[in-house]
């Protein structure tokens, strides 16, 4: 990903004479330092006017007092949002950028995607998601309590008016003597017992947990990549230490180490996201370890360790880009357990309650499975299908991939 | 290989005393329960609060330096001084001896039937490579993996519960003990039994763990917890069968003219059940344990995993701490045995540099 192809020029005039070994300036080449490209300008030019953002709002918040930094334009920044932004970023820079900058190569990518039915739906219900959380968390007014219209069916169902709040906007029949208030389009799936709208808390909740799955995803495989093809590169005494970190990180099951960091030292989503990129990330460094073990002995690496390159050049320019395969599968794979550890500690009341995450709603309705089943069930229909989504699309990528899985030659 | 179980076993005691210190420091940061009480204690009565406070901590032994406190936080965890809950006014070893049969009751068969069930269809699957059964298997192992156990424990009650009626919402934890409150199998009981609070019938019912009553409500939770592990166990057992059944001796076997069944049977469920068995101890108990914690909640089992929900919404500190760690030890000896099974299982494997 992201790295340099040698294309040949092409002017489209008078075909110019291909250079015989002989006459290539070797010279010159091995002078000059390859020129920096007008787009790692400009990426370089965004991460550090973010980072300068970031300075500045830590020392607005921490060090001068003053509070939150205001920005020109988009006001305050939430912790959150920094993190968000950031993510999203480096998603554009070394995800979409370099597809369509290779456009063969993109074509190549979808032709082979395409042939994976159930890869494609996830995609497009993925993005789809994405949009319309991202989106609509901005435009759409934020999911309030309101007294009056608790516990709202769905537009298409109705139920006994004592269940509900005073209010009810879609209007009341009378069954078999029972008063019955109808669902209205006003709250097409409902509301929570706190009259939250289900819809618009789903929809914000769409943002948190892409939120939550891709912050804490980048965070992880960052770590991940890091620690793995440091020990595999270093070896020695490296290694020993930095796996047998790993080794205990991963004795502890992942979700009782999140449940005991989210009552100790929890609260808001900031933490959260924290708890999970920065604790989860033993079995990806082992897979990618494992994986950089094998790169290490290729010719390719030990030509370029003889011709000077220095440690981290070598790791950030051969080492990395040929283990791109397992730590893509392992991001994607890893996504959705973030989400579905998310859900269960809002489930358990430890989440952030101030925003709309899917488990807080969810839990929200696990008293009333009598009275107003639809508060507990219809964010979940959400949650599932992100998972089922972005486990179909991880395993879709490691079939494509992920030489060992063998299921790209067939 | 004796090297190497006595490595592991030594390491596994290690990796319990790393955790039981982090969980320690991490406990330590939270301010305690009693100590808040008589901080309000003292501002209701008038008294001076830093010396209530001073007064409370040497009595809970709180005022003691850290690594005493250390110390004697691992000896007590030891000894089995657990500590005290508020919640259930009872020490935290009497709550865990109190919920954890309730947990076994559901988690034992479900670890049991998961792998079988598991194993049986992973193996099907295999055989059947790339056939219509294979692919609806495969998809349904998706389904099952990301199915959130909670919900769909919600989605069940809701659908069987609510709209159908055919079980209870709400758990009845009377039916399984006496009268007098101890744990019975198989008994009769009359309508003054604790858990037909609700009901008038004349004559007795059944009561205990094997009651018609309290199988039937335990058929969705133990559902529930095994829809994950069927799925990872069969995943599991597909990936590894896929192994052999291509091998020479399997093609050897048919042109022998061999039934499929026995090369089934023998030729590739043998060499795959080594991974398997061991597979079995480690990593679906640690999906159960996730698991079987959420579904407590949801459908109101008096287990650990409820026992743990409600001392964290009541900052009982001391049996949250408990009630995480007993899972996690759990864990950690799943690993252990899951390594030392497959050393002695699979000679193939030379543990000589490590």
């Amino acid at each position: 990903m992201g790295e340099k192809t040698d294309q040949p020029e092409t002017d489209g005039g008078t075909p110019q004479e291909d250079p015989t070994f002989e006459q290539v300036d070797w010279a010159s080449i091995d002078s000059g330092e390859t020129p920096r490209r007008k787009k790692e300008y400009v990426w370089f030019g965004i991460v550090s006017a973010w980072l300068i953002g970031v300075v500045y709002d830590v020392y607005s918040q921490h060090i001068a007092g003053t509070g939150a930094a205001e920005f020109p334009v988009v006001g305050i920044i939430s912790p959150v949002d920094w993190l968000w932004s950031i993510t999203l970023l480096v998603f554009v820079y070394y995800g979409l950028v370099p597809l369509a900058e290779n456009r063969r190569m993109t074509r190549y990518y979808w032709k082979e995607f395409r042939k994976n039915k159930a890869a494609v739906i996830s995609g497009l219900f993925l993005t789809v998601i994405f949009a319309v959380g991202v989106i609509g968390s901005r435009v759409l007014p934020a999911p309030e309590r309101t007294p009056g219209l608790e516990n709202q069916p769905p537009v298409w169902g109705s139920v006994e008016d004592y269940v509900t709040g005073n209010d009810c906007p879609g209007g009341t029949t009378v069954v078999d003597g029972v008063t019955m208030c109808q669902g209205s389009w006003a709250h097409p799936l409902g509301t929570t017992s706190s009259g939250e709208d289900i819809l618009r808390a789903s929809i914000y909740g769409m943002e948190v947990s892409m939120q939550v799955g891709l912050i804490a995803t980048l965070l992880s495989i960052t770590l991940a990549a890091a620690v793995g093809l440091t020990a595999a590169y270093y070896g020695g005494l490296v290694d020993e230490v930095l796996m047998r970190y790993v080794d205990i990180q991963i004795t502890f099951p992942t979700f009782f180490l999140f449940l005991l960091l989210a009552y100790t030292v929890g609260g808001s989503l900031f933490v959260l996201i924290l708890i999970f990129g920065l604790f989860g990330w033993g079995s990806s460094a082992r897979i990618m370890r494992a994986e950089a073990l094998q790169r290490r002995e290729e010719p390719y690496i030990q030509a370029a360790k003889n011709a000077g390159a220095s440690s981290f050049w070598t790791v950030r320019r051969h080492l990395l880009p040929n283990i791109s395969n397992s730590l893509i599968t392992a991001a994607s794979l890893t996504i959705p357990s973030i989400i579905l550890a998310e859900a269960a500690i809002a489930f358990l009341g430890l989440g952030d309650l101030t925003v709309a995450s899917w488990g807080r709603i969810i839990s929200g309705g696990r008293d009333q499975l009598r009275t107003a089943w639809w508060i507990a069930t219809i964010p979940g229909v959400f949650l599932f299908f992100t998972i089922l989504a972005f486990n179909f699309l991880g395993d879709a990528l490691r079939d494509a991939l992920d030489p060992r899985h063998g299921g790209s030659g067939e | 290989m004796k090297w190497y179980i006595i490595r592991r076993t030594l390491w596994a005691g290690f990796a319990t005393v790393i955790i039981l210190s982090i969980t320690f420091v991490l406990m330590d940061q939270i301010p305690s329960q009693q100590i808040m009480q008589a901080q309000f204690q003292a501002a209701v009565d008038g008294v001076d609060v830093e010396t209530a406070v001073q007064a409370e901590k040497e009595r809970l032994g709180l005022a003691k330096p850290f690594h005493e406190r250390y110390i004697e936080f691992m000896l007590n965890i030891f000894q089995g001084k657990w500590g005290w809950s508020y919640e259930y006014s009872q020490p935290v070893r009497e709550v865990i001896v109190q919920t954890v049969p309730y947990s076994l009751m559901y988690g034992f068969p479900a670890i049991v039937l998961s792998t079988v069930i598991g194993t049986v269809i992973g193996l099907y699957s295999a055989v059947n490579q790339y056939t219509t059964k294979d692919y609806v298997a495969t998809f349904l192992a998706f389904f099952g993996i990301s199915i959130p156990n909670f919900w769909f424990g919600i989605v069940l009650l809701v659908i069987f519960g609510t709209f159908l009626g055919w079980v209870d919402i709400g758990w009845n934890a009377a039916i399984v003990k006496s009268a007098d409150g101890a744990w019975v199998l198989l008994d009769t009981a009359g309508s003054e039994h604790p858990a037909f609070l609700r009901e008038d019938f004349q004559g007795e019912r059944y009561i205990g763990v094997l009651s018609p009553q309290n199988l039937k409500q335990l058929i969705l939770p133990t559902f529930v917890v095994m829809t994950g592990a069927i799925a990872s166990v069969m995943r599991y057992a597909r990936a590894e069968a896929l192994e052999y059944v291509d091998a020479e001796f399997v093609k050897t076997a048919k042109s022998k003219g061999v039934s499929n069944r026995t090369i089934v049977a023998k030729h590739i469920l043998r060499p795959a059940s080594i991974p398997l068995m061991t597979i079995m101890v480690g990593r679906i108990l640690g999906l159960i344990l996730f698991g079987s914690y959420l579904v407590e909640i949801v459908f109101g089992i008096p287990g650990i995993g409820l026992a743990s929900l409600q001392a964290i919404i009541r900052q009982d500190t001391d049996l949250v701490a408990i009630t995480i760690l007993i899972p996690t030890f759990i864990a950690i000896m799943g690993n252990l045995i899951e390594d030392i099974m497959y050393a002695i299982l699979d000679p193939r494997i030379d543990y000589g540099d490590r």
